[in-house]
């Protein structure tokens, strides 16, 4: 399982790795300019990637968290976007069918859509996973001249992070974001300022496919409780209704018996 | 034809015209453009409103299913044929609309290929999928007797139990499963709204609004075609109201009922959400005065409070427009619900509100409107409401008849139906092209053009350069530049070309562009000014200068031509040739020229003074300072000097 440690201390907010991520993933360069500054956070379906800003100075890369329980992955209802075993959450654009709850549900905001297009997909990132697997690094880890971001296993570099914050603890914030949020992803930050900017939540927040799971487990039995109840009502109703009519004319002959020549149908049916 | 009804339909068709142009509109150009739907807001009017708000209030289907054939209560029985339509049709025309929402609307089949059984969405998909078929085995015996299928008919009818028990087991599963679409949103809700008791929400108002949608239906339907089995006699026979002795039809007592069932259901329903904010401490919010507090108390004032009251009061509840105005409240407070959960309670997450444009509104609306037609349609082809209602049309007659002035003129010029339709569409298409016409997309050329930076004084000591138009203006001391580099005589060190007749010739006039090289090579005037210096005369002197500038009997190519600067070397100062070359025909853009002219200059001072950071983007934008630890890079990454000892 890989993934990636951002160290927000180190990013200067250059930029490179958005341009490596839009060179790697051959996208619209221009139209990714434009994208900056029209999009809340730089994300668009021609940056896959982005520098956010944070308080006083401080700079972030956004993009695919690679959550280890994703969101998106137990939304898609064509099962569209798989967690592999690398590491990264990938996303099949043939089995699409643009319903677009995989961008509802991702507590990140981090999938794009393109909206231009006449024939459109979801876009995110992928953690160039055509290229770990040739054994090369990420494009935005390699473009990054400040090495603000490591790539590796995903258990050695949340040691690598517990030992930088142990050897700078006045330098970072006790905290690697990305450990334990929403089940915890792959990509992991460090920093020295709150990442609430990045879409990170105030406290601890668990995975969102443990809210869903459980009542969607269940709904064959639901489904199956719900028509056996049914039947039984149905049953039970039938069978006193059956009861009630073959009492109602024993009532009627005995009745019949007793007042002889009276004819009241509203007496009858009270009884 | 009673003449409203006609005015209605004229309506629904002039909607339904008005969609099918937003439609084609959306198919060809695309979603972006049509819709105001963003990354921030992906799920719109189309999906919320007619999709998640039309099933829910097509409920009724499955309601009545449970009360007449599960729980045995005969007096429902008349209700069940228009209770299935509704169903049918409302789940028809939810359907209609998602696939114009869905991005890919051609690959709609494959959820039944690809499963994710760990998707709630998914399971909605097959519920509906297999509901709307339930609702047609359902409808279809009645359409097959009409059409004289009746075999056919006769063995649908033996299945029927097993259906509607299918019928009632799928909807109750995907009514709740709507809400939990939702669950899967817990920090970007609003926490009015989000509730892990979202499935039962749904399905509680589902069950309670969907029946007083099928009252609200049953009493609209009976004004319009056959007031008697509700009305009474009354709209006949001319006998006035007078205060509590109200006629009324003979299946109005089991509307009655339904109403205190339906009521008796948004109340528990009420009783929950109120339960649920005290539960989750989230009942302060309600009280807070924002606008979704706001929202939320009208929401749930119309959607059960005041049917409730409506139904409770026995004034209203006798009377057939009382009853039909709760029974249109809680059926609007049921859509404002699903609105609020599924637009509004995103707003505060959202980085910009959305308004749907006008083609989602005209496809949202016309896509209602085309299923009323069609149930206006079914209604009067086929009996569902009543077998019986066109012979007691015959025999009375009275109703028919009712003039205004409007459609008086409007009923008498176009009498037949196709010619009122086909004048509606020619209205209606014109009109919704101009209004669903999604805007050109303005060219980047027109945005990014650069004008001259703004000067802080007349004797331009500072420039404000305000690049890219975002109000974000960067300093730049022209006068400090000038000074530094050797006075009136260094202009050529920056300024690389003077255009003729001019000094200092400003940044600009050629780099006109944002992001992008500009073409500044201005060919039709050339061909004309090298005619006129050349005294060439013929009809079209312009025409026969060619072989001024490009080679004679090669081709005319950018390739073939002599250099710029063998005619400008006069009248242009082109000393600094490194920047541009030979020929002067492209600039770069604004971006690069602005950044490598500074750039380039700055890393060479920044090593020749062993001025610390001043090859750094901060040395000119303020915003960009750089981080402690941060090693500076100059060109090809090498790195030079220590590491910065900022202190902060």
């Amino acid at each position: 399982m890989h993934g990636i440690l951002v160290d927000v201390t180190r990013c200067t907010g250059c930029e490179r790795c958005v341009e490596a991520c839009i060179k790697v993933n051959k996208l619209d360069y221009d139209q990714a300019g434009i994208d900056r500054v029209r999009a809340p956070d730089g994300l668009s379906a021609n940056r896959l990637a982005t520098i956010v800003k944070l308080e006083d100075g401080h700079f972030a890369r956004k993009s695919c968290m690679h959550c280890l329980e994703p969101s998106c992955v137990s939304a898609c209802l064509v099962g569209g976007i798989t967690k592999t075993g690398q590491g990264p959450v990938v996303y099949d654009p043939d089995k699409c069918i643009g319903c677009r709850y995989c961008m509802l549900a991702c507590p990140f905001h981090i999938p794009r859509y393109e909206w231009d297009s006449t024939h459109p997909y979801m876009v995110k990132c992928m953690m160039c996973f055509d290229r770990i697997k040739d054994g090369l690094l990420p494009a935005c880890v390699e473009a990054c001249p400040n090495q603000a971001m490591s790539f590796g296993s995903r258990d050695k570099l949340l040691k690598e992070a517990h030992a930088r914050i142990a050897k700078y603890p006045r330098r970072y914030k006790r905290h690697v974001w990305g450990e334990e949020e929403f089940g915890g992803t792959s990509v992991m930050y460090i920093s020295d300022v709150d990442l609430e900017e990045l879409g990170w939540p105030h406290s601890a927040a668990p995975a969102i496919p443990e809210l869903t799971e459980p009542l969607i487990s269940k709904t064959p039995f639901i489904g199956l409780t719900v028509a056996a109840g049914i039947l039984g009502i149905n049953w039970i109703i039938g069978r006193r209704m059956k009861l009630a009519a073959e009492k109602e004319i024993l009532g009627e002959d005995s009745k019949s018996e007793k007042l002889k020549g009276q004819q009241d149908g509203q007496q009858t049916k009270d009884s | 034809m009673d003449s409203r009804l006609r005015i209605l339909k004229d309506f629904l068709w002039f909607f339904a015209f008005l969609a099918l142009v937003a439609g084609i509109f959306r198919l060809w150009f695309g979603l972006g453009p049509t819709t105001n739907l963003s990354d921030q807001m992906p799920w719109g009017l189309w999906k919320i409103m007619n999709m998640i708000a039309g099933v829910a209030l097509s409920t009724s289907g499955f309601t009545i299913g449970f009360l007449v054939y599960v729980l045995k209560l005969k007096q429902f029985k008349p209700l069940v044929k228009p209770a299935v339509l509704i169903a049918f049709l409302g789940y028809g025309s939810s359907c209609l609309a998602l696939l114009f929402d869905i991005g890919l609307p051609h690959r709609f089949w494959h959820p039944i290929v690809m499963w994710n059984e760990h998707s709630f969405l998914f399971e909605v998909f097959w519920c509906v999928m297999l509901y709307f078929t339930v609702t047609a085995i359902e409808l279809s015996p009645t359409i097959l007797k009409r059409i004289g299928a009746e075999k056919f008919s006769h063995w649908l009818h033996r299945i029927a139990f097993g259906v509607v028990i299918i019928g009632i087991t799928l909807s109750s599963l995907h009514h709740s499963s709507l809400g939990s679409l939702f669950l899967v949103t817990p920090l970007r809700l609003h926490t009015l709204w989000y509730s892990s008791l979202l499935p039962l929400f749904f399905i509680i108002s589902a069950i309670g609004a969907g029946m007083m949608f099928l009252i609200f239906v049953r009493i609209s339907y009976a004004r319009f075609y056959d007031p008697e089995p509700i009305f009474g006699l009354r709209l006949n026979s001319g006998i006035k109201r007078n205060g509590s002795d109200v006629f009324v039809g003979p299946q109005f007592k089991s509307l009655q009922i339904l109403a205190i069932l339906a009521a008796s259901v948004l109340g528990l329903y009420f009783l929950l959400k109120i339960g649920d904010l005290i539960n989750r401490d989230a009942i302060g919010l309600l009280f807070n005065g924002s606008w979704e507090s706001w929202l939320f108390i009208f929401e749930l004032f119309i959607a059960a409070v005041l049917p409730i009251i409506l139904v409770a009061v026995p004034n209203t509840r006798r009377s057939p427009s009382g009853l039909s105005a709760a029974a249109f409240l809680a059926s609007l407070g049921l859509v404002l619900n699903r609105v609020d959960v599924g637009i509004f309670g995103y707003f505060q997450d959202a980085a910009e509100p959305y308004f749907p444009s006008l083609a989602e509104w005209g496809l949202s609306i016309g896509v209602v409107a085309a299923a009323i037609l069609a149930f206006l349609f079914i209604s009067e082809k086929v009996p569902i409401f009543d077998e019986s209602w066109k012979g007691r049309l015959r025999k009375t007659d009275s109703f028919t008849y009712s003039f205004d002035k409007f459609s008086h003129v409007w009923n008498t010029i176009l009498m037949s139906g196709l010619q009122r339709v086909t004048l509606i569409a020619v209205i209606a298409f014109p009109l919704a092209w101009i209004l669903f016409y999604p805007p050109y997309k303005s060219t980047n050329q027109s945005e990014e053009i650069i004008r001259p930076s703004i000067g802080l004084d007349q004797t331009r000591t500072v420039l404000l350069i305000n690049g890219d138009r975002r109000g974000v203006k960067t300093e730049f001391p022209h006068l400090d530049h000038q000074k530094r580099l050797g006075g009136e005589q260094s202009c050529n060190k920056c300024h690389h070309i003077y255009m003729p007749h001019d000094h200092a010739t400003p940044c600009y006039r050629c780099h006109t562009n944002m992001l992008q090289e500009a073409d500044i090579f201005d060919h039709f005037k050339h061909m004309e000014l090298v005619a006129e210096k050349e005294n060439i005369r013929a009809i079209q002197p312009a025409n026969h200068s060619c072989n001024y500038c490009h080679d004679p009997g090669g081709p005319k190519s950018i390739n073939n031509v002599k250099a710029c600067t063998e005619c400008h070397s006069k009248d242009m100062n082109i000393e600094k040739g490194s920047y541009c070359g030979l020929q002067l025909a492209t600039a770069s853009s604004y971006l690069e020229a602005m950044h490598q002219t500074c750039q380039e200059c700055h890393r060479q001072e920044e090593v020749r003074l062993c001025k610390e950071n001043l090859g750094h983007c901060s040395t000119c934008h303020e915003s960009l300072t750089p981080n402690v630890g941060d090693t500076i890079w100059v060109k090809k990454n090498k790195p030079i000097g220590d590491k910065i000892s900022a202190t902060r």
